[in-house]
């Protein structure tokens, strides 16, 4: 308070040292001008001391302008007596224009300071509004509300959200940075404000006695948080203009939280959708493709324990291998499902080693062996290709995957094709199949989980398998893609960054150069 | 056929599997113990002193490799494992520790005596014999020479190695680690790209279309294996 006392009594020293100046050139004026131009320069101080110092220091200029000219200028001077009726006018039209100018012109200043006021408050919201909107995190928009409303008016602030867990709160941001957990009595007043949505503490009709002002950051119906302010002038209270101005701020935060929870919120109800989405198809999938190999298998083996003679050899070696071939599927089927879980549940990783990509395909098709039976199979694979970086058994489930396709989708005695190469970077493969191409629309859509072809439902499949290679690819880090035309069928293609080369080789004294030479092959780029 | 009366003791925990690889088992002419636990298990090999165990690694009570490791603290009889796909890992882990094979589940029964022929046939053999003949392919270890197809075919001294290494075991799954051990020595055994590069090598020179090798066969995840015919 004694820092307000001052610049009010410098305001009026200032106003007084005016009129002194004023008065000291009115008396080396008064040989060349009559004491009535000379009133009118007491009109200046006046004028100065409104627009600068307001309506108080106007007035008193004034007055001690009135004063002043009596006893000084007009005779008798050094008294204030006044001799004739004229000088008493003369008094009477300057104080009216003095005071009048004086207050028209305090308002002007006090307009013009209101002014720039509502500019800076429009400035610094706008700035927060455009701060707040880029950021996508709460924890983000807190700490830039305490920010701006620290920096705008000058104080500590800090903002206090409620832990729903433990009924307490805790400080979620403050400004200048500043660890502290709220004590008994801040809970206590932070607890009130963010029941009752009202401002309390310092400044207030509630618990004023409190060093800060507490203020809520509240929607209509809710209140989200509490700022606490404390100013960094301890005896300075929150004027109402800042007051309005925070709550300006307040509301703003308030509102980027909310729309925060219901981006959250509609995040959740889509993520739910999508999960039950794909339990429905997973039990519906489960139910189909594990029943039908069974019912296979129970049907077969239910007629042989039955049998009374009544097939002949090469019946029951049709049964039996019916029983094979269903078990084998059903097999598959489990390992594609578990990988599906694991690929959603973000549990798998590729353990990757360096594979040689022909080491991998020779795998696969002893795997396939019986499965390829009925299609001619042509690999082409050139004889220096790069090692690449890869978990071995998922790529080889991978290209698994594709063969079963290309064999379920084209057709018999048709000629599948396996090709590797290398290009800028990346080692590609191609799994190429004569069958019917897939159209355009739906070349995006096989690699969705489930997703089936709409030319192709007759044919028994999962859609399960397409979508792990797109996930087992992906966590490698390639891509995978089909394009298809009636001249050659589908092309599924997926590709393998080839980043880097495997360290040196030991050094090992050989007959030839032979393994030397592979190796500088293998570190081409 | 199997030597005459083979004794085979089965460590796992499931019956059905248990049953069924019992008739399986005795059907072909072999002897057979059922245990259903790695203790139950281990005191069996006591007793039963089997020519070959098959265990199976998912067992309740025991880690089936901590049940390798016991076994080998005195025993050699051959060990075929019965893994699942998901756990590579603790396949090899069980083939570093001393397994001699593997089959994963679910396997066919061919498959399986394949297996089991070739572990009895290892422990069989005792002198060195100097030539070794797969199909078409001849190794005259004492010469350092291998014949294919009638011709002799040059392999550096890395290639040589590693197959001597697996025609040895021929039949056998050799872990990447046991094969850079034994070309490279302990400070390789992570370094399987070496592998990559000179079995691709070997089979170019052996094999006739390298992408269906009919010699040196991948086991994914765990190693190679020269096929053996028989």
């Amino acid at each position: 308070m004694a820092k307000y006392a001052r610049i009010f009594v410098q305001h009026y020293l200032w106003t007084f040292l005016a009129v002194t100046i004023v008065t000291v050139v009115g008396k080396i004026l008064t040989p060349f001008f009559n004491l009535t131009n000379i009133v009118l320069l007491y009109l200046l101080p006046v004028l100065i001391s409104a627009v600068r110092w307001g309506r108080g220091p106007s007035f008193f200029a004034a007055f001690l302008g009135v004063l002043a000219f009596d006893f000084l200028f007009v005779p008798p001077v050094f008294s204030f007596t006044v001799n004739e009726t004229r000088d008493l006018f003369v008094f009477a039209v300057y104080l009216i224009v003095a005071l009048v100018t004086g207050t028209m012109a305090t308002k002007l200043r006090n307009e013009l300071e209101k002014t720039r006021q509502r500019e800076e408050r429009t400035h610094a919201l706008y700035a927060l509004s455009q701060e707040i909107a880029a950021k996508t995190d709460l924890p983000q928009v807190l700490e830039t509300l305490v920010k701006t409303v620290s920096e705008t008016i000058r104080a500590h602030v800090s903002i206090l959200v409620s832990d729903p867990e433990d009924d307490i709160v805790r400080q979620a941001a403050s400004y200048p940075p500043q660890h502290s957990s709220p004590d008994g009595k801040e809970q206590a007043v932070a607890h009130w404000v963010l029941e009752h949505g009202l401002s309390a503490g310092k400044g207030t009709e509630i618990l004023r006695e409190a060093s800060e002002l507490i203020f809520p950051v509240k929607t209509e119906d809710k209140t989200l948080a509490v700022l606490t302010i404390k100013m960094n002038n301890e005896e300075e209270t929150v004027s109402l203009e800042q007051r309005q101005l925070i709550e300006a701020f307040a509301n703003l935060a308030a509102m980027a939280i909310i729309r925060m929870r219901l981006a959250k919120e509609a995040e959740q109800a889509k993520w739910l959708a999508e999960s039950e989405k794909l339990h429905r198809a997973l039990l519906n999938s489960v139910s189909h493709d594990m029943r039908t190999p069974l019912a296979a298998i129970t049907g077969a083996v239910t007629s042989l324990i039955s049998e009374k003679g009544v097939y002949n050899e090469a019946n029951k070696d049709i049964l039996l291998h019916t029983i094979k071939e269903e078990a084998h599927r059903m097999n598959r089927f489990i390992a594609n499902l578990l990988d599906m879980v694991r690929l959603e549940s973000g549990i798998l990783k590729p353990k990757t080693e360096w594979c040689d990509i022909q080491d991998i395909i020779g795998v696969v098709l002893r795997e396939t062996k019986e499965t390829l039976q009925k299609h001619a199979v042509r690999v082409n694979i050139p004889r220096e290709l790069p090692l690449v970086k890869a978990d071995f058994i998922l790529i080889e489930q991978v290209l698994i995957n594709l063969l079963e396709n290309a064999v379920k989708y084209s057709p018999r005695d048709s000629e599948i094709s396996i090709s590797a190469y290398y290009h800028d970077n990346k080692l590609l493969v191609t799994v190429a199949d004569p069958g019917p191409a897939i159209p355009l629309i739906e070349r995006y859509r096989v690699f969705d989980k489930f997703y089936r072809l709409h030319s192709s439902k007759h044919i028994s499949g999962t859609g399960l398998g397409l979508s792990i290679c797109k996930g087992i690819i992906e966590a490698h880090g390639g891509q995978i893609w089909v394009d298809s035309s009636p001249e050659y069928g589908n092309r599924f293609t997926f590709s393998l960054p080839v980043a880097e080369s495997p360290s040196e080789e030991p050094d090992i004294k050989e007959g030839e150069g032979n393994a030397t030479r592979r190796c500088t092959h293998t570190r081409y780029r | 056929m199997p030597p005459e009366g083979a004794r085979i003791l089965v460590i796992d925990d499931e019956k059905q599997i248990l049953r069924m690889l019992k008739v399986a088992l005795e059907g072909n002419g072999y002897d057979v113990a059922e245990a259903a636990s790695g203790h139950d298990g281990l005191n069996q090999t006591a007793v039963f002193h089997p020519d070959l165990i098959i265990l199976d690694l998912g067992l309740p009570d025991m880690d089936g490799v901590e049940v390798i490791k016991r076994l080998r603290e005195w025993t050699r009889t051959p060990i075929i494992i019965l893994s699942v796909r998901e756990h590579e890992d603790d396949k090899i882990d069980a083939l570093d520790a001393g397994a001699d094979d593997y089959v994963t589940k679910p396997f066919s029964m061919g498959e399986l005596l394949a297996r089991l022929r070739v572990a009895l046939r290892h422990v069989a053999k005792t002198d060195d014999e100097p030539v070794l003949t797969f199909g078409e392919l001849t190794m005259d270890l004492a010469r350092r020479n291998v014949i294919l197809q009638g011709q002799e075919i040059k392999l550096t001294p890395t290639e040589y190695e590693i197959l001597k290494y697996l025609a040895l075991q021929a039949g056998r799954v050799v872990t990447h680690r046991q094969l850079l051990r034994a070309i490279w020595g302990p400070n390789y055994q992570e370094q399987t790209h070496y592998l990559r590069i000179y079995i691709g090598q070997l089979r170019h020179k052996i094999e006739t279309d390298p992408s269906q090798p009919t010699y040196i066969i991948t086991e994914p995840g765990v190693g190679y294996r020269l096929v053996t015919r028989d």
